[in-house]
């Protein structure tokens, strides 16, 4: 009898399945076939010479995957997974280690285009709170000159934080019947006081914090829409054409500025000689991918442009980034860091793939007056690198020496986690996994011939997160990672809260305070207040989307890379594993996206009791058998 | 240089302090019209109206006033009057759109348990509490006494604007929004330098407890 242990460093997770083989018995079966008549380890196949699984174990994973610090972990989990089958080191036979080649994923945002409001011609920012409703069309003046204003002609006001709502309302009202006033732009968070004194109302917009930079004299337009609903006239071209008597050709020069105001309750445009909005592209860089052909494309032409450039160059051997750009330093980043933990030059490291996603991210507007934010389009991009297995070999050789039990690197980590993959019940070859990670996405298919053919890509939980954090405007990256990993629920009262799905859950004894009327996240160690003024419905949104981009992109991607046709379809079974695999909802949006290529894919379950943990443990025992 | 409390300043605020509780002399029933304050034009009104009721206004915030607070003390311990306090708290809560209605509570003069009675005599459940020398704290009904929503504990630190924003929070928990908490400033030295003053504003306003006296309603007006 031999007893080994297949061990699994993993970025998060070393995991351990410890074995027992009968010595002397040869199975005559393939290799996948022989793991999958042995799901559950069932002893009955044991006299065959099948491996019987007796015990296993996680632990996190110490220090970076792939370097000598990995050692410490391995020994704990080892350990572990002894004691609970009652054996000790020295019984051990063999130990088989995956080749864990660090694959670094880095990921980036370039923002690619930008407002921006020259001449004070628009105030497009949303007050929570702005005062009357309608619309009010009239010449700015300040407050102070109301008095000496000449009737006839229609104002709207403008003023500072030295006027209290008190005096603002005063002198608005002490005017009436003199002057037509039909609208106010204040400083201070004032709107519904003053509107709450004027004996005439009007549409009233505050908190608007550069004032001094409102043009005086000009034409301007304010529009305040009830609440819960957006402006229309302001937002429409041509409204803003019949308010102000624009030409065609002006008519068209502020389309950029009513597509800006899109969504706003309240909003003002001021007519100015020259003033403008304009959204523009901002040079991100260009992008070089080298293949059997090499081709250039520039980040500002957005993702799928990039997608589609890095497609017609064939198997990708490397990219580059032009160097002095945003993207140039991005690339060098991730050689170097390579380069660091590989003991290579960075000049040799080459990228071996790209994932480029587009997204939004809330950026302030240059020249806006009241810090008003745009959404600025985006692309986010996640790189790989792939390292040798040379470092492998000598973390084995270290570990021998402070073992004294044989150490061996198995073989690919993919084709390793197929082969456990396939103790799933119900599983059968011709099966493809997908690994999902928090750096790449690995996918490994295995055919009835028993050869297997796998791929690393770039693109994984870190990419998700990044989009969660830019797109809602997050500050901490800890917030979005929860956000990410678990469901959301809005604290109704200190009693009860409503989840995501819209049920509702009560609770005996109130809740801390500080997730009262509040957006959580429920972490399994409580509620986590989420400092966000989204809805929770929009929150939901974007994490579900950023999911569906990265890893049900990735999924199909990887999928058709390593079909034996290039397409997804001819897959019959895909089975999830690896920690995203536990995640909440990834293994539903995976298996609802796969559905539609007619492919079977679920989450692992490794032996019929690991579920989709240790299946890389598993395969490195499971191939050692085969190859005997 | 590090700022030192020694025993001669010590002596000088609590000369300034007892001199002026001298000046207001002990005993004067509080709901009587309070003076003049400091810089505004506007004086300060309070006259109690019976007992406090329970509000079935779900649009309404309790603001519940310690037993000196506009009476016997006018302004808080850096000094700001405290009808202009009281009109930042309602300018903050009317622009939310929500109302407020005022109670004072005699049996404590814990700004903790001043705050959550006025939150559970308010419709929507939240309260406002706030001393005499400027010390405030937003609550909620179904919290314990001792917690709260959001506690501005070192008055010293507290401006006018703060005031304005805790008014807009707490009527914007009214409402079912989230706030993000009103900043608070820190200051090490808030702490050795106000805390005998504080002591003696807050045995100022001790003394006017009564234990058997139920909360009364307010009116307050400014004329």
């Amino acid at each position: 009898m031999a007893l080994i242990a297949g061990i699994d460093i993993g970025n998060a997770t070393t995991e351990v399945a410890l074995a027992e083989l009968s010595a002397g018995a040869t199975p005559a079966l393939a290799a996948g076939a022989a793991a999958a008549h042995n799901s559950g380890g069932a002893p009955a196949h044991n006299s065959g010479g099948a491996p019987v699984f007796i015990a296993s174990s996680i632990v996190p994973t110490t220090g970076i995957k792939g370097t000598s610090q990995n050692t410490q972990g391995v020994f704990q989990a080892l350990t572990e997974a002894l004691d609970a089958a009652g054996r000790s080191l020295a019984d051990l036979d063999l130990i088989r280690i995956n080749e864990a080649a660090p694959v670094i994923g880095d990921v980036a945002m370039e923002t690619i285009s930008e407002t921006i409001i020259t001449e004070s011609t628009m105030i497009g920012h949303n007050p929570t709170t702005p005062g009357g409703l309608g619309i009010g069309v009239g010449s700015t003046i300040r407050i102070a000159d109301l008095e000496r204003a000449v009737p006839g002609t229609p104002y709207i006001v403008v003023a500072d934080h030295e006027y209290t709502f008190e005096d603002v309302a005063a002198r608005i009202n002490a005017v009436e019947g003199r002057l037509h006033v039909t609208g106010a732009i204040l400083q201070r968070d004032d709107g519904v006081l003053v509107h709450n004194r004027l004996r005439r109302k009007i549409p009233i917009v505050d908190e608007v914090s550069l004032i001094e930079k409102v043009p005086i004299g000009m034409l301007a337009a304010i529009e305040v829409a009830e609440v819960g609903r957006i402006i229309e006239t302001l937002a429409n071209p041509y409204g803003i054409a019949t308010l102000f008597g624009l030409t065609p050709d002006e008519t068209a020069s502020v389309v950029p500025m009513a597509r800006s105001l899109v969504g706003n309750r309240s909003a003002v445009v001021i007519k100015t000689p020259k003033g403008d909005v304009t959204e523009r592209r901002i040079p991100a860089g260009q992008l070089q991918f080298i293949g059997d052909r090499t081709t250039d494309v520039d980040v500002d032409r957005g993702a799928e442009e990039i997608m589609r450039a890095a497609a017609t160059v064939g198997p990708l051997r490397n990219v580059r980034g032009e160097p002095g750009t945003n993207v140039g330093g991005m690339m060098e980043k991730v050689r170097v860091v390579m380069g660091q933990l590989t003991d290579r030059d960075p000049a040799g490291i080459e990228i071996t793939d790209l994932l480029a996603v587009d997204t939004q991210v809330p950026q302030k507007v240059t020249g806006g007056l009241a810090g008003e934010f745009s959404l600025e389009a985006a692309v986010g991009i996640a790189v790989m690198v792939k390292a040798d297995r040379l470092q492998m070999q000598r973390i084995a050789h270290d570990m021998t020496a402070q073992f004294g039990i044989p150490v061996e690197v198995g073989g690919v980590e993919a084709d390793m986690a197929v082969r456990g993959a396939l103790t799933t019940p119900g599983s059968s070859v011709p099966v493809a996994i997908l690994d999902i990670g928090a750096g790449s996405t690995d996918a490994c298919v295995l055919r009835a011939d028993g050869v297997p053919r796998s791929i690393h890509l770039a693109g994984a939980g870190n990419m998700v997160t990044l989009l969660i954090q830019s797109e809602l405007g997050l500050e901490s990256q800890e917030d979005a990672e929860n956000v990410k990993r678990y469901p959301l629920a809005r604290v109704e009262t200190l009693f009860n809260i409503r989840h995501e799905d819209g049920t509702v859950q009560f609770f005996d004894d109130p809740l801390p305070p500080q997730v009262f009327a509040r957006t959580v996240v429920l972490h399994p160690e409580g509620m986590i207040p989420l400092p966000l003024r989204q809805p929770l419905e929009v929150i939901r949104q974007v994490r579900i989307r950023a999911k569906e981009r990265v890893f049900v992109t990735n999924a199909l991607r990887a999928l058709s890379r390593v079909s034996p046709t290039s397409n997804v379809r001819d897959i019959a079974h895909v089975v999830l594993v690896g920690g995203s695999a536990l995640d909440f909802e990834i293994p539903q949006l995976v298996t609802k996206a796969l559905g539609e290529y007619r492919v079977v894919a679920g989450r692992a379950n490794v032996r019929g009791t690991e579920g989709p943990r240790n299946a890389v443990a598993t395969g490195l025992v499971l191939a050692w058998e085969a190859q005997r | 240089m590090v700022m030192t409390m020694d025993e001669k300043t010590l002596k000088s605020i609590i000369e300034e302090v007892m001199k002026e509780m001298a000046l207001v002399g002990a005993g004067a029933p509080t709901g009587k019209p309070a003076g003049r304050s400091a810089g505004g034009t506007t004086s300060l009104v309070i006259s109690e109206s019976g007992p406090a009721e329970r509000g079935t206004n779900p649009r309404e915030v309790v603001i519940g006033l310690a037993a000196a607070f506009g009476g016997r003390q006018t302004q808080t311990i850096i000094g700001l009057p405290h009808d202009q306090v009281i009109r930042e708290i309602c300018a903050g809560i009317e622009e939310e759109g929500l109302s407020y209605r005022f109670i004072r509570s005699f049996r404590t003069a814990d700004v903790g348990f001043i705050a959550h009675e006025a939150a559970k005599l308010s419709g929507s459940g939240i309260g406002i509490g706030i001393q005499s020398r400027g010390t405030t704290v937003i609550h909620q009904k179904d919290l314990a006494p001792l917690s709260n929503l959001e506690l501005f504990s070192q008055s010293p630190l507290i401006d006018l604007e703060t005031f304005r924003a805790i008014g807009k929070n707490a009527a914007k928990y009214a409402k079912g929004e989230s706030p993000s908490p009103v900043p608070v400033r820190n200051d090490q030295m808030a702490r050795p330098k106000y805390q005998a003053i504080a002591a003696l504003l807050h045995i100022k306003e001790t003394q006017l407890l009564d234990p058997n006296k139920k909360t009364q309603a307010l009116r307050v007006e400014y004329r």
